[in-house]
């Protein structure tokens, strides 16, 4: 594969190309004749297709995507363009076992196929959402690592260090990232699993002078930092400088991308497509260990309506069936910690990530709009039905999603923001509530009896 | 009753609008100036309707981001036509108001509010995107230069929400602040969070920014008379 410092040559000198030629003369008429091409249409009776041609046509409109359309530098409006042999080679490359972690935490991460039995891999955390405080944050991911099926943990992100708010920009940005990843690292500590990877441990972080500085005080090689691209199609400088330093550092990373459903992309058939094209982005620019992807609806902005369901199953497929390099899916819920809502919509994101073929990191709750709303049950909850759903085959998906769907579909607009951590756990010891206790024993059985999920494994929080 | 030749023109001006044919656009305001039509009327009958329509299609999920920015730059290179053929002068469009927007300091996170940018278009406000990373008192100097009646502030992460304050404070600070009617939006932002930095109202979604900028103007409207 193409070194990363020629990437960085081809953003210095590449075609001139104004961000508005590069949206509306290449991005968006490329989607949409590829689309057209290659017969990728959006069923909304199927969220979780079970059609193979379908994944493979997928792959082949996004292959040829990434060569036509490229990559978009703002910094130096340039185009980054790649070679057919280019996008061969790398993906014919063999990139050997990708592995996270150290002592009994360090693992492979699986590279599945769609319906395959080998677990998932199960990153925990709140999707970079935010909690008020240290403690706040100590507590999360303590409890994160008292799971057995958690085998890496992302950090929530910190509003303020020291009662103080964090601006970005400001030293505070570098003193929370520090922090952040300082906690992370103690809260691990404390909960007996030092070696479990932290692969994104500088959450508060906005740019990469503060994702460097955070990062050097406990990332190392058998860690990763979080790296992502911007909507659509485009890395900057800021970006590229972090990718830099985690190459020389010797660290990994989870190449991120959230493409848009109703932005840019368009519809559910060409967000498909440039998530798959990601794919290639993640390897060639953002030089990833695994792809960490978030379809995500524009208006209502969570990972679990139908549609953005449907790429993410379908992207997943086809890049399982075409590439080496993994799909960690993140995902976000509409509605917030101790709803029954949540654990519907999450346990309809996950079957549709882990039966395509897919991993996954669980899970932003609430839209991520909402501090200190987030709980460990939900991520819990979704490393359970991971490895419940590891076996499924994909028809048998497809209905049980259908049955979640009905469940929460129409409510996603007004989606109840639950409650805030402390009002439904115990900081200290990391108690769950009676109430909320229950409404997970009882959600978790109804998932069993009612749409029969086995659960592979009996709850530590019952 | 059949439609006049003209009116004809007219309603294919919002055909195509709703068509997505936004490329016949600039051809059928050409050919309805040429059949002697006021461009007052291809405006309002036109171009107006047709780009509100895109506007509708856009929040019942019909369309997407391209289409609007399509459609923003049809109804643009119609504009300069009629502009144009009324000798340089402006067509005889008041704009439903004026807005300055933009992503705050620390933040480039540009694609949530391209899409209120052209909800706000499409509802015929004029809209000055002041882009991302945008420092507060750009907000304030861009907003007293076009005399704007609305400032929207887009955050996208939870550090760069304070900006959105900041900019408010500029605004006091320059005993500005009642000048502007201020909005805040963007994923980790909310009502409660609009009310704490005294901003004047959230916008959960594009759909909702834009509504409210209308009732707003309408409101003004209404006091003025």
């Amino acid at each position: 594969m193409i070194a990363f410092r020629e990437v960085v040559n081809r953003a210095l000198d590449g075609p001139i190309t104004s961000e508005k030629e590069f949206d509306l003369k290449l991005f968006v008429p490329t989607a949409r004749r590829l689309a057209k091409k290659y017969d990728i249409k959006y069923d909304p009776e199927t969220p979780v297709p079970a059609d193979d041609d379908l994944a493979d046509r997928l792959w082949q409109a996004g292959v040829e995507f990434f060569l036509e359309v490229g990559v978009y530098c703002p910094d130096t409006e340039r185009r980054i363009a790649f070679t057919p042999e280019e996008v061969a080679f790398a993906l014919a490359y063999d990139r050997g076992p990708i592995m996270f972690g150290d002592g009994v935490d360090r693992r492979v991460f699986p590279r599945r196929q769609p319906e395959d039995s080998t677990p998932p891999w199960c990153s925990l955390g709140a999707g970079g959402g935010a909690v008020s405080s240290e403690f706040h944050l100590l507590s999360l991911i303590r409890e994160y690592a008292r799971n057995p099926l958690c085998w890496s943990i992302t950090t929530p992100s910190l509003t303020h260090a020291d009662g103080q708010i964090i601006i970005a920009g400001s030293p505070l940005e570098v003193e929370g990232a520090i922090r952040n990843m300082v906690l992370a690292r103690e809260a691990l500590r404390q909960a007996g699993r030092p070696g479990l990877p932290i692969v994104n441990g500088v959450a508060s972080a906005a740019h990469a002078s503060s994702h460097i500085a955070g990062s050097g005080f406990g990332i190392g090689p058998t860690d990763a930092m979080e790296i992502g691209a911007h909507h659509e199609m485009r890395v900057d400088f800021d970006s590229m400088n972090k990718v830099a330093y985690t190459l020389s550092r010797g660290a990994q990373i989870w190449a991120e991308n959230g493409v848009i459903l109703g932005g840019i992309a368009g519809g559910p058939a060409t967000t498909a497509i440039v998530t798959a094209a990601y794919n290639l982005l993640d390897m060639f620019v953002l030089r990833g260990s695994t792809q960490h992807p978030f379809p995500i609806h524009f208006d209502l902005r969570t990972t679990t309506t139908r549609d953005t369901l449907w790429v993410r199953s379908v992207s997943n497929q086809a890049i399982a069936r075409h590439s080496w390099l993994p799909v960690a899916n993140l995902g976000y819920v509409g509605a917030g910690p101790m709803t029954k809502m949540a654990l519907y919509e999450t346990a309809a994101w996950v079957t549709a990530a882990v039966v395509s073929g897919g991993s996954i990191e669980a899970e932003g709750v609430a839209k991520n709009a909402h501090v200190d709303h987030t709980s460990p049950i939900e991520p819990y909850f979704a490393s359970e039905v991971a490895h419940a759903v590891a076996r499924m085959d994909r028809q048998e998906a497809n209905h049980l999603v259908k049955a979640l769907l009905k469940q929460y579909e129409g409510h996603l607009a007004d989606a109840p923001v639950g409650v805030r951590m402390q009002d439904c756990m115990d900081l200290e010891s990391g108690e769950i509530i009676p109430e909320f206790r229950e409404l997970y024993r009882s959600t978790r059985q109804e998932m069993t009896e009612k749409f029969g999920l086995k659960f592979k494994y009996p709850s530590i929080y019952l | 009753m059949a439609e006049k030749p003209e009116n004809e023109t007219v309603q294919k001006i919002v055909e195509a609008f709703k068509g997505a044919d936004f490329d016949e656009v600039l051809g059928l305001t050409q050919q309805a100036v040429d059949e002697g039509l006021d461009p007052g009327s291809v405006l309002d009958d036109g171009l107006i309707v047709g780009i509100r329509e895109v506007g509708e299609q856009f929040r019942r999920g019909e369309v997407y981001l391209p289409e609007m920015m399509m459609a923003a730059d049809a109804w643009q290179e119609a504009m300069d036509l009629l502009d144009l053929l009324l000798g340089g002068q402006k067509a005889a469009r008041k704009p439903a108001g004026t807005v300055v927007i933009g992503t705050v300091r620390g933040d480039i996170h540009a694609l949530g509010k391209n899409i209120v940018i052209n909800m706000l278009q499409t509802e015929g406000f004029e809209v000055i995107d002041l882009g991302v990373d945008v420092p507060a008192s750009r907000f304030v100097d861009e907003a007293e230069k076009h005399k704007a009646d609305i400032i929207a502030l887009s955050a996208l992460m939870t550090t760069t929400m304070p900006q959105q304050k900041e900019v408010i404070e500029h605004l006091y600070a320059r005993g500005d602040r009642e000048a502007y009617y201020v909005m805040v939006g963007g994923g980790p932002t909310t009502a409660d969070w609009a009310t704490e930095i005294k901003a004047d109202v959230y916008g959960e979604t594009a759909a909702d920014a834009a509504a409210l900028a209308v009732a707003y103007m309408a409101e003004q409207k209404g006091a003025r008379a």
